[in-house]
């Protein structure tokens, strides 16, 4: 963690050095305003290491969408490839049909959030080729409520998997014959597998907590719950 | 007579006779859902038109669980998904932190960890052979099965201090080595078990009315299951070659000499007789790594605090139920940023809407079985 500090930092060396020389050739001039601290650094952002790995799959794909396909770094050497959400369904189509490529099995489709991103969300496809026993990472960034073309024209077995993702994430799948909900119960509220929504969900950490043991509705009575939640987190 | 008039005659006699779509609950709580797995079936008769699984029931939100705890504290937890297969779950993620950390599992865990997983899987398949006997009213396979796979939990008993959830493997390798004299218990289980394989199937295989339930019950064509993403023996029951353990192996299977058994026609007796000669396969696999055993070390360089470098990793093992799939996403913190459980019985639960169609309602239980499913693993 710590070696990745100073490429937040270095911007501001250089900045100064700029401002010195324009502070000597015009002495008159009001100085300039002192260089800004370098922005506070922030929550840090996802960015996985290692380094980009190849394969045929991979290969082929930069060399028919090069312009468009780039390469992820990899600490274990996963084929990972990043593509934009406008061409998707037709570099998943061009995957699974091209011989070179040839990924006809759709192995696991999930996503994940990262709020610190600019993108906030992005969705993996893992993709494994039975004839040519090779395996590749497709990925695709997305923003928060921006909806994700689905996968079911190309793989019918997107299906379960999308739906999951819709549940756990809320990420909407643009042309999904039937997004609903598909492990959380119905009248959910919320997507447990964003990185905001509590451990023990809202509601249930709420009647937990709540003296009368029922669940919550009055603004007065939230509050009074969520104070009661904050008064147990010391004590442990 | 006009006929506006014969009509109208005949017209109370055809709303009698009115053939209506029924829609039937199958569940949740059904003893043939193996668990609690609604499903919603549309019927004409006695004909299935169409179906939908609901599911959920049992979603316990282990992947969000995961992501409060260290990447050691969340192992046990995986376990809980497919409770009668928990080794094999244990292995795929403790193989996916070994991948994204880079720790080369020494060979002799590697082979301990082989005879375990098979153990499991041939347990696994145990349950699912005796309960899927149950379904059809083959009462009597149950009893045979249970006793064999208690012999199998005595033997993780005696190796890793629990049953059913052992937490099985650490990050890294494992813990133990064999106990003093548990070889030869193993040794002695797999010379009976053979012979009790052919028991079960001389139950059932050449078995009539047996025969009669499944072939061509839940037919799937491998252009199919392929498209669904089925895998395990469900996929294979159709024929098509695609077992994790040949085509991308982990933990030592290269080393090892054992045939993929296929089916051809993709129906419920396909899928049955892949699972039966799948564990005559692992008895191969358990006699050849007990008996190649390397000396050696029984864990890889790992140090206490577990931070594997930000990035991520997807690792897949052959569960029981098919190919099980770990994708793990670190931020090179001490817990896990984002696990996700590429469950096999979810994804092959998916198929049986295929597979049930134009089949009659008493099918539907038989395709449910032959399945294997494990509604721990399919709501997580």
């Amino acid at each position: 963690m710590s070696d990745e500090k100073p490429p937040v930092e270095t911007p501001a060396p250089p900045a100064a050095e700029a401002a010195a020389p324009e502070a000597q050739a015009k002495p008159a001039a009001p100085k300039p305003p002192a260089p800004k601290p370098a922005a506070p650094a922030g929550p840090k952002k996802w960015e996985p290491s290692g380094e980009i790995a190849e394969n045929g799959a991979a290969a082929a794909l930069k060399a028919k969408f090069g312009d468009v396909v780039t390469g992820v770094k990899s600490p274990c050497k996963e084929a990972t490839v990043l593509v934009p959400k406008a061409r998707l369904i037709e570099i998943l189509a061009f995957l699974k049909e091209d011989a070179a490529c040839a990924m006809d099995y759709l192995s696991d489709l999930t996503g994940a959030h990262y709020p610190n991103n600019d993108k906030k969300f992005e969705v993996a496809y893992h993709l494994y080729s039975l004839t040519r026993k090779e395996s590749l990472r497709v990925k695709v960034q997305l923003d928060d409520g921006e909806p994700c073309p689905t996968a079911t024209g190309v793989w019918p077995g997107a299906d379960w998997m999308e739906r999951e993702a819709h549940d756990l994430l809320g990420i909407v799948f643009e042309g999904h014959p039937n997004l609903k909900v598909i492990l959380l119960p119905e009248d959910f509220d919320g997507h447990p597998l964003r990185k905001e929504f509590p451990l023990g969900g809202a509601q249930e950490e709420m009647i937990r907590s709540n003296k009368y043991g029922k669940p919550v509705y009055l603004p007065e009575e939230i509050e009074e719950a969520r104070k009661i939640i904050e008064e147990r987190r010391h004590d442990s | 007579m006009t006929a506006e008039q014969q009509a109208e005659k005949v017209s109370p006699l055809r709303e009698i006779m009115e053939t209506r779509e029924v829609e039937l609950n199958l569940g949740p709580q059904h003893p043939a859902t193996h668990g609690v797995y609604r499903a919603l079936v549309k019927l004409d008769g006695e004909r299935v038109l169409g179906m939908e699984s609901i599911i959920g029931y049992l979603h316990r939100g282990i992947e969000k669980w995961a992501e409060y705890r260290n990447w050691t504290q969340a192992t046990p937890i995986f376990d809980r998904l497919d409770y009668v297969g928990a080794v094999l779950n244990c292995h795929g993620y403790v193989g996916a932190v070994e991948k994204l950390l880079g720790v080369e599992v020494p060979k002799k865990a590697q082979y301990i960890r082989v005879v375990l997983d098979e153990l499991q899987r041939i347990a696994s398949h145990l349950v699912w052979l005796g309960t899927h006997g149950l379904d059809i009213g083959a009462q009597s396979v149950l009893f045979y099965a249970i006793r064999e796979r208690e012999a199998i939990m005595d033997l993780f008993e005696a190796m890793l201090g629990q049953r059913l959830l052992p937490n099985a493997y650490p990050i890294g390798g494992v813990r133990f080595d064999f106990p003093k004299g548990w070889v030869e218990v193993c040794r002695r289980l797999l010379d009976v078990l053979p012979q009790r394989i052919d028991e079960y199937e001389g139950l059932l295989t050449g078995n009539r009315i047996w025969r009669q339930r499944t072939i061509g019950v839940g037919v799937i064509s491998a252009k199919d299951a392929i498209a669904l993403s089925l895998s395990g023996p469900t996929l294979r029951g159709s024929g098509v070659n695609f077992d994790v353990r040949k085509a991308i192996p982990y933990s030592s299977y290269e080393d090892f000499d054992f045939e993929i058994p296929l089916g051809q026609n993709g129906d419920v007796f396909d899928r049955y007789l892949c699972r039966v000669r799948e564990m005559r396969q692992s008895l191969r696999i358990i006699r050849q790594a007990l008996d190649g055993m390397p000396e050696g070390e029984l864990r890889g360089k790992v140090s206490k605090i577990i931070r594997p470098p930000a990035g991520e990793a997807y690792f897949t093992i052959e569960a029981a139920k098919g190919q099980l799939g770990f994708y793990i996403v670190s931020d090179g913190g001490d817990k896990p940023y984002r696990v996700h459980v590429k469950s096999p019985s979810f994804v092959n639960l998916q198929g049986i809407e295929t597979m049930c169609k134009g089949n009659l309602i008493a099918d539907v239980v038989a395709v449910i079985g032959s399945l294997d499913i494990v509604l721990g693993e399919v709501d997580r």
